[in-house]
């Protein structure tokens, strides 16, 4: 099975380097994200993009991107889509002076990554909410909308085709900080990485 | 004489630079990976939002330099690794206590050590507060302006948090471990936008002398 790939961002983040650090197959490599001009994606079964990746830099990268995707890449993308760097994405919307109901995560649909996981875990963590996520994404038309916010039409968390490829877009923090301890969602994350390359 | 800021490209820095709030303030916003002593012409003023990529601010060490030589100020934000590229600069991470302000009775360990400097005219002292990542030991001859105790796990023996340096290179410097671009761009923390409220309209001014002689 080929590696995952994730794009690091030149300071130490903890969570990126718990998710490099997953044990089991495949593994997660971590490489500067303005060394991707570089590297063949080809050679990776996913790509981790955090909230903390230059979006600007990957939208010059796009094509590139949509490439991998189309040839049956797998793309976990993280944070406010500000630059147009996926395909099929349009821009995020900002909820002025929101309110606990604002942000609450919605379920809509039962899937793998997030299942035994009570949204109720994702709104809040030591009963503090907005961690997950702040603002909503259009999604295109045929994306799995797993979770929304706030209101069901509203979409946080979908899964998207692009060729053969999928895109699984989160806009919020970084998943990979999300689950518990027990339930971490970026082992999930790979199980399902890993079960669609043997579906296929 | 103008301001300028650098951008990172993430998603929070575009909200914080190019949103309507700030954006009017700026003179000039420099993409951080195509920062040149060239783009930097008539620039008195330079901002490093937190969280610049360091392998960036590392490659362009010799241009963030130069310009502090030249007796401009340089303001630099926290997470970009500044220790690797600053002269000066020491940093000691520290393990961050995000949930220090649901407890009522805990006080924040931040102190404030300069309430005569003007920035805090500016910025309330209160709109400085928040988790941190990390202390600086501040140089010989330089001004802590912000600084904690001691760790009470005994990791570090406390630093500032913001101190202004005046004494390594022949500008200004102030360098804080803060991140308010990443929490005002994400549309997540208060405190952060308030911080933003007083600091941008602050470095404005610095850079129209004529209005403000208390440089």
């Amino acid at each position: 099975m080929k590696p995952g790939l994730a794009l690091s961002f030149g300071y130490d983040d903890g969570s990126l380097r718990a998710l490099a650090d997953i044990k089991g197959e495949p593994e997660i490599l971590l490489r500067d994200i303005y060394s991707l001009p570089d590297i063949d994606l080809n050679e990776f079964s996913v790509l981790f993009v955090s909230m903390h990746g230059d979006q600007r830099f990957l939208a010059a990268r796009a094509g590139q991107i949509e490439e991998y995707l189309v040839r049956g890449g797998i793309v976990v993308a993280n944070g406010h889509h500000a630059y147009p760097y996926l395909p099929r994405m349009a821009g995020f919307h900002t909820i002025d002076n929101y309110r606990l109901s604002d942000i609450t995560v919605l379920r809509l649909a039962e899937h793998p990554i997030w299942h035994g996981i009570d949204p109720h875990d994702l709104t809040f963590r030591r009963g503090v909410s907005g961690f997950y996520g702040r603002v909503w994404h259009d999604a295109p038309p045929d994306a799995l909308v797993v979770h929304a916010l706030g209101r069901p039409n509203l979409p946080l968390d979908f899964i998207y085709p692009v060729g053969r490829g999928h895109v699984l877009f989160h806009g919020g923090n970084d998943l990979w900080t999300f689950g518990g301890e027990d339930k971490q969602l970026a082992p999930r994350i790979m199980q399902w990485v890993t079960e669609g390359r043997n579906v296929q | 004489m103008s301001l300028a800021i650098l951008d990172g490209g993430t998603f929070y820095h575009h909200a914080a630079i190019h949103g309507r709030r700030y954006r009017e303030l700026f003179d000039k916003t420099i993409y951080a990976p195509e920062l040149t002593t060239d783009a930097l012409a008539g620039v008195t003023f330079l901002i490093v939002p937190d969280r610049i990529n360091p392998n960036v601010l590392r490659a362009n060490r010799d241009v963030l330099i130069r310009f502090a030589k030249a007796g401009h100020t340089l303001v630099v934000f926290g997470e970009n690794r500044a220790d690797t590229w600053l002269p000066g600069v020491t940093w000691t991470a520290r393990p961050t206590n995000f949930w220090w302000w649901l407890d009522k009775n805990v006080r924040p360990p931040n102190r404030l050590l300069a309430p005569d400097h003007e920035l805090f005219q500016a910025v309330p002292f209160e709109s400085t507060v928040w988790h941190f990542h990390g202390v600086l030991t501040p140089p010989a001859g330089a001004r802590a302006l912000i600084d904690v105790p001691a760790d009470p796990e005994g990791r570090d023996s406390g630093g500032a948090l913001l101190y202004e340096d005046r004494v390594t290179l022949p500008g200004r410097l102030l360098v804080s471990t803060l991140d308010p671009f990443y929490h005002h761009g994400s549309n997540f923390m208060p405190a952060a936008t308030k911080l933003l409220d007083g600091f941008l309209p602050w470095a404005r001014r610095k850079t129209v002398p004529q209005t403000d002689p208390g440089r």
